[in-house]
Order: C-alpha cells, then sequence, then structure tokens
C-alpha cells in the first residue's frame, strides 16, 4: 500500500528547517507570514484560510483548529479575549514542541501572532512545562529579540495591530497540559481540570473567551499563511494534512524527531530511524504517545500516520511520537511503568482516577513481580471499564487505554508471568 | 412549563435547576459527596452519576424528531453525567440508579474506588452513624472489595488549627473544605496539597487554620477527615440526641443542634436556615455550650444568719415574697437579654403587682466584635426581645447612685450578672438573683439564689438583631421541671437520631433549677398575687396578642425557623 505522504524522500522541511536556515530570525523572511496576514486578510479570513488548509490541533485530540477559532464569541470590546498556546509538553514519548522551541521559536511567536490577530486577541499567554527551564530562557530571551524588532508588541510593524507574548513557566505537572487545567494553573490555582462545559471559548483564562492551541499546531499557521491553503493541503493525508514532528523513540538505531508529511507508513518511519537497533524484530509500536493503544507487529502493515488510518488498525494518532519496542521487551515491564507515570500524575480531583490508578499499578506491578494471578487481568480490564469515561478529564482515558490495549494484545505474555494456579497448593485452606 | 422525565416520571420544572438539586428537592435520593448548594460545583466526587437523554431535534425544521408512536426520539449522552452540574432542559430523559443498571453499577463502582484508600475505621470514626460514605456505601456500594494490596497511608492526626483536626487518611478528597474557606468564609487557609491518591487538604505553609468559622469544615466534610478538636472522640453519634434549637451566645440566633449524651451537652451544630445562618455557625457559637454543663447550681439557697444555705423551692420564693412585700414600692427590678422574652414579661408583670421599678437590662455589647455576618457587637441573645417589651438599657451609674441613696430596698435580678456589668454598691440591698451558673459574681451577695434554667433547658422566645422570634426547646432535662411535659407530651422525642439506646431521660447530671416562667410565678403567688400560665407558649400567646412588636410570635407561628416580626 502506498504511502499517503507521498514523495517524502523530497519533502522540504518548514517547521524545523535545516541548520543553515537557523540563525535567521525568522525563517519565512522575518515574520513575512504576519505582514502578509496583517496586510492583506481581515482576521476572518485568516481564520478561513486555516480552516481550508485542514490544519487539525497537534496536540493530540486533533480537532480542526480553525474551527476551534470559529467559536470565539463576536468581539466585544469590553471583554477581554486571550489566546493560550500548550507548550507544556509532557506525554511520555512526546518531544516535538521542545525541538520547536529550541530551534524555531520565532515561527512559534509568527503563529501565535496570527492567531491572535485571527481571534482578535490582544494577548497571548504562552505556558511552557516548567522542567524545561533552559529552553524557557531561550524562548525568553527569543521573545526580547521580537519585541525589540516590534514583531510583538504595540503597533506591529506599523500595522496598528497591537498583540503581547506573556512566557508563563509551568508548574511540573502532566495534568498541567490538559487545557482547562493548564488555565487554572496559569490562575495561580491548582492544576484540577474544569468541567466542561462552559468550553474555553466561552470561559477560559480568568473567564474569559480563550482560544488554546498546541505550540506545534501554531508553529503550522504562518507557512499556511505564506503558501495558501492548497500548499498546506496538499501535504500529506488529506484528512490530517501538513507537515507532521515524528518523535521517534525506543529500540532504533536513531531516535529523534523528524519533521514529514503527515500520513508516513510507520514502516517507513522505521527506515527513517535506520532500523532497529541491533537488528532485533520489531514486537510493538505505540503510535502516538504513552496513551494511545500499542500495535502489535504484525498490525503496522500499510499503517500510515494519520487519524484515519491509525483508528482502523486500533490505536489513534496522538501526539505522533512513536515508540518502537524490539522482541526482548517485555510488555509486562512495559506496561508497568506506563501505569507507575498515571498514578504519578493524576491530579486526585476525581475517584475514580485517583485511586484507579494506583490501583492498576499494583495489580501490574504484582504480575510484573511474578506474584499476580490470571484473574488479576480481568480484574484490570475491569477497572478500566470503572474508570473510563467517568471522570472530569481525559487523563483516566488515558491511563485505562495502554492497560486495555495491552493486555489484549499481548494476554499471552502476561499470563506467562501470572502464578500458574490460582490458589498455591502449598497454602491450603484453613 | 418545561418538564423532565426522571426514572419514567414527569416533572416539570421552572428556570434553570441543577438536576442534583431538583432531584434532591423531589425527593429522589442520588448519592453524592462534593455537591453542596452553597458552594461551586466541582464534580469531582463523580458519585452522582446519571445516564441523561434528550429528544432530538431536526436540523433543518428545528422539530422534535417523533418515533412512529409519536414519542419523541430521545438520544443519549454518550457517557454518563454528574447530575450536580448538569442544568435541566426541556424534554430530557434521566435514569438515575433506580432504573438503569448501567447506573447502578457506575455508582457502585466509583464507591467500591472510593474505598480502597478509605481506612474503614469506623468503629473509632467520630463521624459513624451519621457519615454520608457510609451510609451510601451501604446503600450503593459493592458487597466487598476487591482491593488487596496495603492502603495508602497519610497522616492521622494534623491539627489544623485551633478547633479542627485532620485525618488525611479518611479524605475523599471533595475539596468542599477548601471549598468553604475560598467561597464562604474567604479566609483562604485550605488548600489541597500533593497530587494524586496522596492528597489532602492543609493549611500553607505558614498559616494556622485560625478562621473564626473554621469549624464548618467539620460538619461539611462528608468522612470523618475534619474533625472537632473539642468533641474528637467524645461521644458515639448515636448515643446522643439532637434538639433543634438556637445559638444564645450571639444576638444572631443562628439555628442549630445541641448533641445531648447523659444531660450533658457534647457539641453543637449548624441547623440550616436560609433566614439566619444558611448552613453555618461561628466557633465562638459552637464552643459556647460549656456553660450548660459546668458550674451550674446545686439548688435554691437563701441567706440565714450571713451565710448562703440551701432551701426548698417553696422556702426560696416565700422568702423573696417576703422581701418583696416588706420593700413594697422601693424595689428595683433588672430585666435580662439573656433570658427569654416570656420571663421577661413576667419580671415586669411581677414588678406592676409590686409596684416596683423595672430599670432596664443590663447590656452586653462587645464594639467591634461583630463582622456583619453571623457573629455580633451584642453578645445576648434577647436585646432585641426587651427592646420591643419597651426595656431600655439600664444605666449602671444610675442605678448604682439611687442604692447608695438608699432608694432601693431590693433588687430582683433575672438571669444576670450584675455586679459584673459594674454595679458595686450592692450592700445595702437585698438581693433576689435567678442565675444560670456559680461563676456569676452576684450569687456571693444574693439574699435569695434562684438556679434557673439556661437557654438549652427550657422553653422560650428569643428575638435576633434583625427582628426574627425564634423558640428555643429544651435539649436536656433538669431536676426542677419535666422536660417531656414542657414540651407539650407529643415533642417529646424530636431528636432526629433517636434510638432505644439513647440516653434521654436518665438520672445523671440533672441539674436542680427551674425556668423563670416557673419560678416568677412561684414568687407572685407567695405574695398573694395571680400570674395563671400553664407553660410559655401562652405567655407568648399572650404578648403576641397585646403587645403590637410581637404581632404573629406564637410558639406554633415560629415552628422552627421563628418568624419575622414587624417593624418597630
Amino acid at each position: 500500500m502506498a504511502a499517503k505522504a507521498g514523495n517524502w524522500q523530497s519533502y522540504k522541511r518548514v517547521l524545523l528547517p535545516p541548520v543553515r536556515d537557523l540563525h535567521r530570525l525568522s525563517v519565512y523572511g522575518d515574520y513575512g507570514a504576519l505582514r502578509k496576514a496583517l496586510a492583506r486578510y481581515s482576521p476572518k479570513e485568516v481564520t478561513e484560510i486555516v480552516k481550508a488548509s485542514g490544519l487539525k490541533g497537534r496536540g493530540g485530540a486533533g480537532f480542526p483548529t480553525g474551527l476551534k477559532w470559529s467559536f470565539m464569541p463576536p468581539v466585544d470590546p469590553d471583554v477581554p479575549r486571550f489566546l493560550c498556546c500548550n507548550g507544556d509538553e509532557s506525554e511520555p514519548g512526546t518531544y516535538k514542541d521542545r525541538q520547536l522551541m529550541e530551534f524555531n521559536p520565532h515561527q512559534i511567536f509568527e503563529g501565535i501572532l496570527i492567531s491572535n490577530y485571527a481571534i482578535s486577541a490582544k494577548a497571548c499567554y504562552l505556558y511552557i512545562r516548567g522542567e524545561f527551564a533552559d529552553w524557557i530562557t531561550l524562548m525568553e530571551e527569543e521573545l526580547d529579540k521580537a519585541y525589540a524588532a516590534n514583531f510583538v508588541g504595540e503597533n506591529i510593524m506599523g500595522s496598528g495591530f497591537s498583540a503581547d507574548i506573556i512566557l508563563h513557566k509551568g508548574a511540573g505537572a502532566y495534568i498541567c497540559g490538559e487545557e482547562t487545567s493548564l488555565m487554572e494553573s496559569l490562575e495561580g490555582k491548582r492544576a484540577y481540570p474544569r468541567i466542561k462545559p462552559p468550553f474555553p471559548a466561552q470561559s477560559g483564562i480568568w473567564g474569559y473567551p480563550t482560544t488554546i492551541n498546541n505550540a506545534d499546531t501554531l508553529a503550522c499557521v504562518p507557512p499556511i499563511i505564506a503558501h495558501g491553503a492548497e500548499w498546506f493541503a496538499a501535504i500529506g493525508a488529506p484528512d490530517h494534512p501538513g507537515p507532521l514532528l515524528y518523535g521517534i523513540s525506543g529500540h532504533v538505531n536513531r531516535p529523534g524527531v523528524y519533521e514529514y508529511p503527515s500520513g508516513m507508513l510507520i514502516t517507513d518511519l522505521l527506515e527513517v530511524a535506520h532500523g532497529m537497533r541491533a537488528d532485533k524484530k520489531l514486537k510493538a509500536v505505540v503510535p502516538g504517545g504513552a496513551s494511545v493503544p500499542v500495535l502489535r507487529a504484525d498490525m503496522i502493515d500499510g499503517v500510515t500516520m494519520d487519524a484515519n488510518s491509525l483508528r482502523a488498525a486500533g490505536s489513534m494518532l496522538g501526539t505522533a511520537g512513536l515508540l518502537f519496542l524490539d522482541e526482548d521487551t517485555d510488555m509486562v515491564s512495559f506496561l508497568r511503568r506506563v501505569t507507575r507515570f498515571y498514578h504519578h500524575e493524576s491530579c486526585g480531583q476525581c475517584t475514580p482516577c485517583r485511586d484507579g490508578t494506583g490501583w492498576m499499578e499494583n495489580l501490574v506491578t504484582r504480575i510484573d513481580e511474578g506474584q499476580g494471578n490470571t484473574r488479576d487481568l480481568d480484574l484490570l480490564l475491569d477497572l478500566c471499564d470503572q474508570m473510563e469515561g467517568r471522570t472530569v478529564c481525559a487523563l483516566a482515558d488515558a491511563a485505562a487505554w495502554p492497560v486495555r490495549n495491552t493486555i489484549k494484545r499481548f494476554r499471552a505474555d502476561f499470563e506467562a508471568k501470572c502464578r500458574k494456579a490460582i490458589w498455591a497448593t502449598e497454602t491450603k485452606a484453613a | 412549563m418545561p418538564s423532565v422525565t426522571i426514572d419514567g416520571r414527569k416533572y416539570e420544572f421552572e428556570g434553570h435547576p441543577r438536576l442534583l438539586q431538583f432531584c434532591l428537592d423531589h425527593g429522589i435520593e442520588v448519592p453524592h459527596f462534593c455537591y453542596h448548594p452553597s458552594m461551586s460545583v466541582p464534580a469531582n466526587c463523580r458519585q452522582c452519576l446519571v445516564d441523561i437523554g434528550a429528544p432530538v431535534r431536526s436540523r433543518a425544521t428545528g422539530e422534535l424528531e417523533r418515533t412512529e408512536d409519536g414519542e419523541p426520539v430521545i438520544r443519549y449522552f454518550p457517557k454518563l453525567q454528574t447530575s450536580c452540574s448538569h442544568t435541566l432542559a426541556d424534554g430530557q430523559v434521566v435514569h438515575t440508579s433506580r432504573s438503569s443498571d448501567k447506573v447502578a453499577r457506575a455508582q457502585q463502582d466509583n464507591l467500591e474506588l472510593m474505598l480502597i484508600n478509605h481506612p474503614l475505621d469506623c468503629p473509632i470514626c467520630d463521624q459513624a452513624g451519621m457519615c454520608p460514605l457510609q451510609i451510601q456505601a451501604y446503600k450503593y456500594g459493592p458487597e466487598g472489595s476487591r482491593f488487596e494490596f496495603r492502603k495508602t497511608h497519610k497522616p492521622k492526626k494534623v491539627k489544623l488549627g485551633p478547633h479542627v483536626v485532620l485525618d488525611a487518611e479518611r479524605c475523599i478528597n471533595c475539596t468542599r473544605c477548601t471549598r468553604f474557606t475560598d467561597e464562604i468564609s474567604r479566609s483562604h487557609q485550605l488548600t489541597i496539597i500533593d497530587r494524586g491518591v496522596k492528597n489532602y487538604p492543609l493549611t500553607p505553609p505558614g498559616l494556622v487554620f485560625d478562621d473564626p468559622y473554621s469549624m464548618n469544615v467539620i460538619d461539611l466534610c462528608p468522612v470523618g477527615a475534619l474533625t472537632s478538636a473539642d468533641f474528637r472522640f467524645q461521644a458515639r453519634i448515636w448515643e446522643m440526641s439532637s434538639t433543634p434549637s438556637i445559638i444564645t451566645a450571639s444576638a444572631k440566633g443562628s439555628n442549630c443542634y445541641y448533641w445531648v449524651r447523659d444531660n450533658l451537652i457534647l457539641r453543637v451544630t449548624p441547623r440550616p436556615n436560609p433566614e439566619v445562618n444558611d448552613f453555618w455557625l461561628p466557633d465562638e457559637d459552637r464552643l459556647a455550650y460549656r456553660c450548660f454543663n459546668e458550674d451550674r447550681p446545686g439548688g435554691p439557697e437563701i441567706r440565714e444568719d450571713g451565710a448562703r444555705q440551701g432551701a426548698t423551692w417553696e422556702a426560696a420564693c416565700a422568702r423573696a415574697a417576703e422581701l418583696l412585700s416588706a420593700a413594697g414600692l422601693r424595689s428595683v427590678f433588672l430585666a435580662s437579654a439573656l433570658a427569654t422574652v416570656e420571663d421577661n414579661y413576667l419580671l415586669m408583670a411581677l414588678a406592676r403587682m409590686t409596684g416596683g421599678t423595672v430599670a432596664g437590662y443590663l447590656p452586653h455589647i462587645a464594639p467591634g466584635h461583630g463582622d456583619g455576618w453571623l457573629r455580633t457587637d451584642e453578645r445576648a441573645p434577647n436585646g432585641e426581645g426587651c427592646r420591643r417589651l419597651g426595656l431600655g438599657p439600664a444605666d449602671v451609674d444610675a442605678l448604682n447612685e439611687q442604692i447608695a441613696k438608699g432608694e432601693y430596698d431590693v433588687l430582683y435580678v433575672l438571669e444576670d450578672d450584675p455586679v459584673a456589668a459594674g454595679l458595686s454598691e450592692l450592700g445595702a440591698v437585698s438581693v433576689i438573683l435567678h442565675y444560670h451558673n456559680t461563676t456569676n459574681r452576684t450569687l456571693s451577695l444574693a439574699d435569695v439564689a434562684l438556679p434557673a434554667a439556661t437557654a438549652a433547658e427550657t422553653i422560650g422566645t428569643f428575638v435576633n438583631v434583625d427582628g426574627r422570634a425564634q423558640r428555643v426547646v429544651p435539649a436536656k432535662a433538669i431536676r426542677g421541671a419535666h422536660r417531656t411535659l414542657m414540651m407539650h407530651m407529643g415533642l417529646s422525642r424530636a431528636d432526629r437520631h433517636g434510638t432505644p439506646f439513647d440516653r434521654w431521660h436518665n438520672e445523671s447530671h440533672l441539674i436542680n433549677c427551674k425556668p423563670s416562667w416557673e419560678l416568677l410565678p412561684a414568687v407572685a403567688g407567695a405574695m398573694g398575687h395571680r400570674m395563671d400560665y400553664p407553660g410559655p407558649r401562652q405567655i407568648m400567646d399572650e404578648v403576641s396578642s397585646t403587645v403590637p412588636a410581637f404581632g404573629g410570635a406564637t410558639h406554633k407561628a415560629m415552628g422552627l425557623a421563628g418568624v419575622k416580626l414587624p417593624e418597630v
């Protein structure tokens, strides 16, 4: 089956351009896309262009970006409205935003400013994961430069449009990446996700209309404005177009972030990463960050990196952070690490997630240590039912999916580690 | 009118009610923990999940889509919804655990998860017996637990402030306490610390939970995590009876329950009344109950040969009558903002009979103490009631002077302490004193000391600063009057949680005192005057019909919620 990515070998990068281009203020000719947007388009037109480009959110949920912008209420001069850029990248196996911040910060800024213009917001909060301390320093320095060059701030490049970018250091929790809890955190509160509705477009930061986009999503906006919606829509898979940053990790020879069109064959990406380490066989792939369902090696034939293809294969695109696991991998240990993560990162607001994630870790740990019973597997699946879809945010879902699917797809591995009999013969019932 | 179908039954509604509150208002029980009607809705306990469907409207016409039978097509939400956060809309269909196995299972699952890290130390927990977690776990929870691991351990005894002690393991993180300090008392002294299963409420570093309303979080806590430093481990819930009454430590008259075991009040909790205190009580009101238990008198006394000696009630009243008769017009009566309207009314009647003077009541004002909410500058429960009877604050200096000049022979004090109020020149007069506590500084000067029933032992009316007349009923029994008779028999078991094991009417800690509405007629009778009232109810009937400022304030009308008196 042909890759939807087309002729990806000759693809020219737009998000993480070649190093020789990096030392310019912006690879798009000094905020040329922003200049173009301000000079040629009304805010509504910018939104329409982004809608036409088919850009979908890169943060994991894949919601159409232009559509999200159009949810903002009509402009009321008395009501502030905000853009929020989510740079709290913390999904395990995902490190694309960090690369963007490191190598191409101005494209994020430019994307933010164009989006600010599109939704008529005067300010954008750029929330960066607190652990990215060095990157925050870098972004601060680069932002100062942009301010000095009047690309940000009052009356940008004489256009009459003003917008500020406020950098905010994250509070060091996975949950802060959830859009509503990010806003709580930004407001100085404990990062507990909010109940929806109301959605951020009605009540976001400080209760005002807010649009929140991933940093990677916003970095896609300048090329769309510069080259047009058709150009963007023609890149990669038609239903999920544009460049994707594939964060490849695991047992491969060359892990790293690779920019290619969407819709790449998973097998091609493995080739891009120079194959499995020590020529081991592939056992499993987690295609989009730790929370998406794992795929067995025999399930990835012809599967491309776009939402529809992955859904058909039984997984999700997520953040496009691929984790390749080789034949020596103990899937129980792998799942133990994943459940440990979600147990550690559950914010503790909702009962099913707070108590369920810990219980899951207990059970998987017990199996991993050889003390588990096969009935524990059924209990784990039952727990997934008890958690999924019953909490305020999707963290419980994200914790339940890997458990459900790893057990489902590698049940033999789990059963092999369980005790052979439920009741050990030497412990006779008293 | 818009309507909603809940468990197959149709209900009409107005406005935009929240589903959970609507259910509770209509007697449909939905288990819940974090929801509280006075606070924001975080929907974090996930216990009140229900299945909700909405009628489908055609996109083209906006008309309701209908099945072949003409019934609207209902489309259910893909996930179960928390009823606390759901706003009702016309035509919606709701299934609670009574009509949906899916909902029943979800609620059961949630309770199983809630209990896995809960210590289940109900046998020693203060909350057991009236614990929402315990009750709802029995009713909606699973039969047992499948959890076979070590529970999370957290601090068992954290003193958050002077009055509140936290047992973090019991906490189910409903955030009611933190929302109370953020939204109601606004002291912002509590926050949730740590993350996930390790989290529990705590004060920020360096802060002490000394909010004047801190103890409300104890009532709000749906488990036994927040306990009262004062009441902790004192009694089991089912050993006590709770009597609905009002607070008499302030002029606000906040509604409360008195919890009694062995005729001792062990704790005071708020009783919801939206017209007065909503759901809340200040800490000082809760902790003022000690005066009902401690330093109580042993019985009536009269002065013989310079020393007070025990006497019978008849002898004491006869001595009081003797002193009053001898004094004739040269007697002065002090009313009291600490006594009921009925007692003050009878005191005024007695003064009229003897021809004595009523000098007003002793004011109990602490300027600056009030906070515009439930704490008041006036530290007595019935100042407004006295004023409405036509009594003014007594001029202590003028009275001192008059007594020093020898204008009076007898000072008759109703349930107050004039010496503490500055009335120092009492050497020349005979003092007849109705008193509550032996700490009363006038007691040593009294010629006739009549122990009076306190607000927790009598029946009567108090008027709060906002002109609301409210009734107290006896929460505990005394030796001098029969509680059950006072309550007119029929009301005798007003305790909500009464069981065959409760300790209402035993002989422990019975105080030998009488309500002033029995003492004053007895004194009048000994003087040969008739003051015939069967009880406070009839006195109040007379007051409400003869004193315009008390119009409508009969005991029947006051009930448990009180009545607003006419403006004066």
